[in-house]
This record gives C-alpha cells, sequence and structure tokens, in this order.
C-alpha cells in the first residue's frame, strides 16, 4: 500500500514537471511580457520626473555589475557619491565577471526579474534591447556623454544603455626599450617581423602573453579580425550567417587566426601557465617588448612601476592601414519593468553629473572618458599615441565586430580551439572548421 | 477482532511514515525531480534560454549529441579522470588507513592533517595548485639547478596528471577516514583465528581484512565515481577546461554550452545524459559491490 502510495505520488510530481515545463516559463510568458515591457519602458521614458525630484523616501536598488578586471572597487565609489546627493537611495551591489558570469546571471534573470541597473558592455545593449527587457535611457543623461558612445547602443531609435568609459586596444610596447633598439613603429607585418628577428637576435621576448586566460586568446584575435576582415568587410558576420563567407574559405579571416600564431612562436614557453598580472610584470621588468592587449592592462604596468614608460600602435595588418581598437566599455543598462525609475535616474544623474567622481573612476581603471568635459588626471604615457592615431582617423569601434560575432558562445568558444591548435591538439583546418560549425551561435539573435 | 486490530494498527503507522516522508519527498521532488523532468522537456526543444521561441525538435538533440567532437572529447576527458580517481583514491586511502590503523606513533596528527585538505573549497583547491605549479614548484628548479616540468596545467599532455593530483590531494584523507572507520570495526577474533589458521599478514589482509571492508570499498568506489564524473569547481580556478579544451568535463561542457553558447535545450540533453550515465553507473557498482559484502 505504501509502495503504491510513494509510486503515485512520484508519477505526479513527474507529470507536474512535464506540464510545468509544458507552461513555458521562459517561453509565452517572456513573449508577452516582451511586447509589454516594450510599451511600458516607452511610457516609463515619457513620464519620467527629473531625478533631482526624486522624493525622500527610502529606496534600494538592486545593480548586477558585470565588471572588467579594472571595473572592481568602483562600486564603493559610487555608492559614496549617490550618498551624498541622495541619501535615501541605497545601491545592493552584485558584482560579477563580465566574460564569464554576466551573461548567465542576466539568463538566470530573465526568469525571474531583471535587477533595476545592469553594468555591462555595449554589445550587450545589441544581446537583451530586442528581448524587450531593457528600458531606454532619458536624454537628460545621454547628453552629457559623447555623441560616439549612442551609436552602438541606440536600436530603431531607442537608446537603451549609457557608455561610461573606453578601453583602447592594440599593441602595447617597451617605449624605452624601442628606442634604444632604433625601432620604428611598424605599419606592416613585414616591419613587425623585423623588430621580432632582432629581438629574437637581442635575447628579448618579442611578445607577452598569458595564453592560459582564454579570454585573451579571444579578445587578441577580434582585434586581428577588425582590422584585416571587418576593416575590408564591415557586414562580414552577417555575411557569414547567411553562408556567403566561411572561416575555412574566407583567407582574411584565415590570416587573423594565423597572427595567432605568430604570438605563440615569438612569446614566453609557459604562456599557457602564465596569468595576466606575471605577464604584465614581465613586460614591465622588460622581459619583453610589447604585448597585444588593452587598457586593461595600464592599471598593472603602472602598478608595478609608476615610471614604466609604454605606448601603443595598432596590430598591423596585410594592407599597412589597421587601425588602432576603441571599445566602449561601462555601459548601464535599465530594466523596463523597474517600478523604481525616479531612483535610477538619480543614480544615472550622479554618475553623468558628478565631475569629480567621473574623474575617480576613470583614473581609478585608467581608462578613457565617455563623458564631455571630464578628463582623467592619470598620466597615461600611452596617450600621444592614442591622440595621433585619433587625429589620423585611425580608431575603429570594436563594437562592429562584437555585435555581429558574439563573444559568449562564439569568440570565447573559437578562441579555445585556436588555443587547441596552437598546442598540436587540433590542425589549423579543423579550428577554422569548428567556427563555420558554430555560426548559429555567433549571433546573440 | 485482532485482524482489525492490527490491520487499523498498520494504517496509522502507514499514515505516521507518510507524514515523516513527506518533508523530504516534497524537497527532493522541487529541488530534484521537477527541475530533471524540465530539463529532459527543453532538451526536446531548440531553446536558447532566454528568447520567447521554444521549437520542439524531438530527440534531435540527443542525436546530434553523439556526433559532437566537443562533447565527446569532454566525455572521453570525464572517463579518465573519473578511472584515474577511482584507482588512485582507493588505493591510497586504503593504504594510508592501514597505516594509521597499524598503532603509529602521532596517528591523531596524521589523521587530521589528511583530512583538512577536504575541509577547503575545491575552487580554492584549483587556484592553490594552480599558484603551485606555475610559481612556487618551478622555483625550485631555480634553487636545485634542475629542469622539472612542473607546468602540468600548461599542457594538454600533462594537465589530467596535475588534475588528478590537486583532486587526490583534497579527497584521500576523507575516504581514508572511511576506510580507517571500517578497518576498527573488523572483529580481532577474526584476525586470532586466521593466524591460528596459519594466514601471514599478506592472506590475512586479502582473506579477512578486504571481505571485512566490503561494505566501505562500495561507499569510497560510488562516492568518488559519481564524485569525478561530476567534477566542474576544481577545473573553473584551475584550468578553465583548457589548454584548449584538454580539461573541458562534461558539465563544463554544458554549462558552457547552455548558458555561454545560449543553447538551452542542447544543454538540457547534455545533462540528461550525464544523469542517467551517473545512475547507471552507480548502480552496476552498488551491484556488483554488494555481493561481495560480508557479515561480521
Amino acid at each position: 500500500m505504501r509502495r503504491k502510495v510513494v509510486c503515485a505520488l512520484l508519477t505526479l510530481s513527474m507529470v507536474a514537471g512535464m506540464f510545468a515545463g509544458c507552461g513555458g516559463s521562459g517561453s509565452e510568458s517572456t513573449d508577452a511580457a516582451a511586447d509589454a515591457k516594450t510599451e511600458e519602458s516607452a511610457d516609463a521614458a515619457k513620464e519620467e520626473a527629473p531625478a533631482e525630484e526624486a522624493g525622500d523616501e527610502e529606496v534600494t536598488l538592486t545593480i548586477l555589475a558585470g565588471q572588467s578586471t579594472t571595473d572592481a572597487g568602483i562600486e564603493d565609489m559610487i555608492d559614496e557619491a549617490l550618498a551624498e546627493k541622495y541619501p535615501n537611495i541605497t545601491l545592493e551591489w552584485e558584482c560579477v565577471d563580465w566574460g564569464n558570469d554576466f551573461q548567465p546571471k542576466m539568463q538566470q534573470y530573465l526568469q525571474s526579474g531583471l535587477p533595476d541597473i545592469m553594468i555591462g558592455k555595449a554589445q550587450d545593449v545589441a544581446t537583451y534591447a530586442p528581448l524587450g527587457v531593457l528600458g531606454t535611457i532619458d536624454d537628460t543623461y545621454l547628453d552629457r556623454g559623447l555623441d560616439a558612445a549612442r551609436e552602438n547602443v541606440t536600436i530603431d531609435g531607442n537608446t537603451y544603455g549609457l557608455v561610461y568609459n573606453a578601453l583602447y586596444q592594440g599593441v602595447y610596447y617597451n617605449r624605452a626599450m624601442f628606442e634604444e633598439n632604433g625601432w620604428e613603429i611598424p605599419d606592416t607585418q613585414e616591419q613587425l617581423q623585423a623588430i621580432i628577428d632582432d629581438c629574437k637576435a637581442k635575447g628579448i621576448t618579442p611578445f607577452a602573453s598569458h595564453m592560459v586566460d582564454t579570454w585573451s586568446i579571444g579578445n587578441v584575435t577580434m582585434q586581428f579580425m577588425m582590422n584585416d576582415v571587418f576593416n575590408n568587410t564591415p557586414d562580414w558576420g552577417d555575411q557569414f550567417r547567411e553562408g556567403k563567407v566561411k572561416f575555412e574559405t574566407d583567407k582574411a579571416a584565415q590570416t587573423a587566426y594565423q597572427y595567432n600564431k605568430l604570438i605563440f612562436d615569438n612569446t614566453y614557453p609557459e604562456t599557457f601557465s602564465l596569468e595576466q598580472t606575471e605577464c604584465d610584470a614581465k613586460m614591465v621588468q622588460g622581459e619583453a617588448a610589447m604585448k597585444v592587449s588593452g587598457s586593461w592592462s595600464i592599471q598593472n604596468f603602472l602598478g608595478i612601476d609608476e615610471n614604466f614608460d609604454f605606448g601603443i600602435f595598432p596590430f598591423p595588418n596585410q594592407t599597412g592601414d589597421s587601425k588602432l581598437i576603441f571599445e566602449p566599455n561601462i555601459t548601464i543598462m535599465t530594466s523596463a519593468e523597474s517600478e523604481n525609475q525616479e531612483a535610477i535616474n538619480a543614480v544615472l544623474d550622479v554618475l553623468t553629473g558628478d565631475k569629480e567622481l567621473a574623474t575617480e573612476i576613470y583614473d581609478y581603471t585608467m581608462t578613457a572618458s565617455m563623458l564631455k568635459d571630464v578628463t582623467p588626471t592619470f598620466a597615461n604615457p600611452s596617450q600621444t599615441d592614442i591622440d595621433k592615431y585619433a587625429a589620423e582617423g585611425r580608431i575603429v569601434d570594436v563594437t562592429l565586430g562584437n555585435n555581429q560575432l558574439v563573444w559568449g558562445g562564439f569568440q570565447e568558444e573559437n578562441a579555445k580551439d585556436i588555443a587547441s591548435w596552437l598546442l598540436d591538439e587540433a590542425t589549423f583546418e579543423d579550428a577554422l572548421k569548428a567556427s563555420d560549425i558554430r555560426v548559429e551561435a555567433s549571433s546573440a539573435n | 477482532m485482532n485482524r482489525r486490530k492490527s490491520s487499523g494498527m498498520e494504517r496509522k503507522m502507514s499514515r505516521q511514515y507518510l507524514v515523516l516522508v513527506l518533508p523530504g519527498f516534497l524537497i527532493f521532488t522541487i529541488g530534484l525531480i521537477v527541475p530533471l523532468f524540465l530539463s529532459f522537456r527543453y532538451s526536446l526543444t531548440d531553446w536558447d534560454g532566454m528568447s520567447a521561441e521554444m521549437k520542439f525538435v524531438g530527440l534531435q538533440n540527443y542525436i546530434k549529441l553523439f556526433g559532437d567532437k566537443e562533447f565527446l572529447e569532454s566525455f572521453w576527458f570525464t572517463v579518465k579522470f573519473t578511472i584515474g580517481n577511482t584507482i588512485i583514491q582507493n588505493i591510497c586511502a586504503l593504504l594510508f588507513a592501514l597505516a594509521l590503523d597499524s598503532g603509529i606513533k602521532a596517528q591523531k596528527f596524521y589523521r587530521a592533517a589528511f583530512f583538512i585538505p577536504c575541509l577547503i573549497s575545491a575552487v580554492i583547491v584549483g587556484f592553490v595548485w594552480l599558484k603551485l605549479y606555475s610559481n612556487v614548484l618551478p622555483e625550485i628548479n631555480t634553487w636545485l639547478g634542475t629542469n622539472i616540468n612542473f607546468l602540468l596545467f600548461g599542457d594538454a599532455d600533462t594537465v589530467l596528471g596535475g588534475l588528478l593530483i590537486a583532486n587526490n590531494w583534497q579527497w584521500i584523507g576523507y575516504w581514508m577516514l572511511i576506510y580507517l572507520a571500517g578497518l576498527q570495526s573488523v572483529p580481532a577474533e577474526l584476525y586470532e583465528a586466521a593466524r591460528v589458521d596459519g594466514a601471514g599478514p599478506i592472506k590475512r589482509f586479502f582473506n579477512v581484512t578486504i571481505p571485512m571492508l566490503a561494505p566501505a570499498i562500495t561507499i569510497c568506489v560510488v562516492g568518488i565515481t559519481t564524485g569525478s564524473l561530476k567534477v566542474y569547481d576544481l577545473l573553473i580556478s584551475s584550468t578553465k577546461g583548457g589548454p584548449g579544451r584538454a580539461s573541458t568535463s562534461m558539465i563544463y561542457q554544458t554549462y558552457t554550452t547552455a548558458i555561454n553558447g545560449r543553447q538551452y535545450g542542447y544543454g538540457s540533453a547534455m545533462t540528461v545524459t550525464l544523469v542517467i550515465m551517473l545512475l547507471l553507473v552507480a548502480l552496476i557498482q552498488v551491484k556488483g559491490l554488494k555481493k561481495k559484502e560480508v557479515q561480521a
């Protein structure tokens, strides 16, 4: 009898499980919510009261912050500044690593309800805005930012992200070492190869790298793709999904992958056991001449030696016209469903209006400002190079590539295949083929 | 009259049993059974975990699974990791337990020293061994002027060995305690009787100790096997599944596919396959090992 009852209960729970799935917690409900949220967000944007009118009522806002390595710690600065101007608003932070944990967290929150504010990267807007879950950002705050900041976070005329800072990516070089050895900044692969040869002849490691962090392989590959692929074919990712181009047949894409081999053959033998901080330390200590990286290395460079003199140049492409990579980084998004729109606006007001806070954040993260009239005060030895490339119009926004070939599930996975190829665990053709097979995962939508 | 009394009593007892079982049953159902069946349901769809669309694709995900090179690679890594762990941990744990049971000095100290690593989170263990292999141990080469390759996590050929060392370092002490408890419960009379019959130490070990330890062996073998098949946290902080894909376990592959790769339906098919595999392995092991168990 007891067995029968337990059996019946078990069967019931299994059937309940199946029906719960059919109920489509994540399907129909999301669908219906999507439409509703789009309308609500539009209405909310219209009805928003100015931040200054935020009442005295105690409000706690939840924030999911997908942080880069440079960002950890800015939450305390924001808390402090907010407490001064809006003491009634408290921020409840959930800080996660953007590369590994932001997307999983968002996936979880898409089922249970988004936090009031999300901090990610500009490319996240293209992923989540089409789902109708992001609120539009009020022009009051957007107008305090640079116009260039809006381009890749605007969909169908609505801006869903506030880009706060930017990173530059390219080849960081030891300026003193370059001067001592009489090396000129290379524009072509031949010039780069000459420097590599000279480095080797003098016992200097040409490139510092930390391939144990697979993300670093993914990151540099997109840098290469930007200059050798997207530079000539701006819609390469779309063409890839349409089946017009493939990694297996596209010479430019293959060249971009091959540059990883150039780095691997000219870096530390222990690169697959070396973490970023140690790698950066070796670079500062003069063990390596160059490092393909981004602004996130500056914190380490100057943290290890505040007098370290370095510059940046774009990784040379096949045509000798490569551009420095620009990446909008901290991007603030808001929930379309939040009932605390006034308090959210108050936070945006502090972030964009408090120039002291903004400068503090830029100096701490050692990144570039995306706000009007706010300039970081930290001494960035590579700034002269950045200014030079900006004046020559040789800067390109990597969001173009990241929006077409997404990080999670595509670039990240391709990087693993590239690592396998570099370690002779797979052939180059295998790595190309794997990227082609992954075509469906290349777009967020 | 008596029969009626006893059947009334039985019904009362049944109700009591049900009341006692119900809280656990509810938690088990909500936390395990329902998600498992939800997972099965998702595995029959192409859901990406975010969007509104969820198309029924039948068994397509399962068919795709068996031709997926990455999944098969992760399967083989998991199998090798499991076999390595099961053999090494059982043998070492039993040997350590025998050594501690032999009445050596400072037994309590050794027992604590072996047990402490299992109190540490596997994430920390992974990080500690990453630092050991890449920073601490290579310094030995500098001191001694040797050229031993300690960069075990940096090469696809050595990463499995490196992970086995880290995992065994953490868990041998835990299984050792189970074997030690088993050894201490073997009646001394059995050893005496064997000695009287002329059995030497080796014969006593194989004919008395091992049969009497059979229940402990069952627990250890099943525990280590199922634990190893589920390895994830150790990898997160040490190799991140690399270099390349050389140390990607089935769970790791499932997570990256379902969450990072936005293929929730396909990832669910991986989960269901892993659960079935775990159940089968545990069932076979328990059935096989139970037959060998004897009672004192």
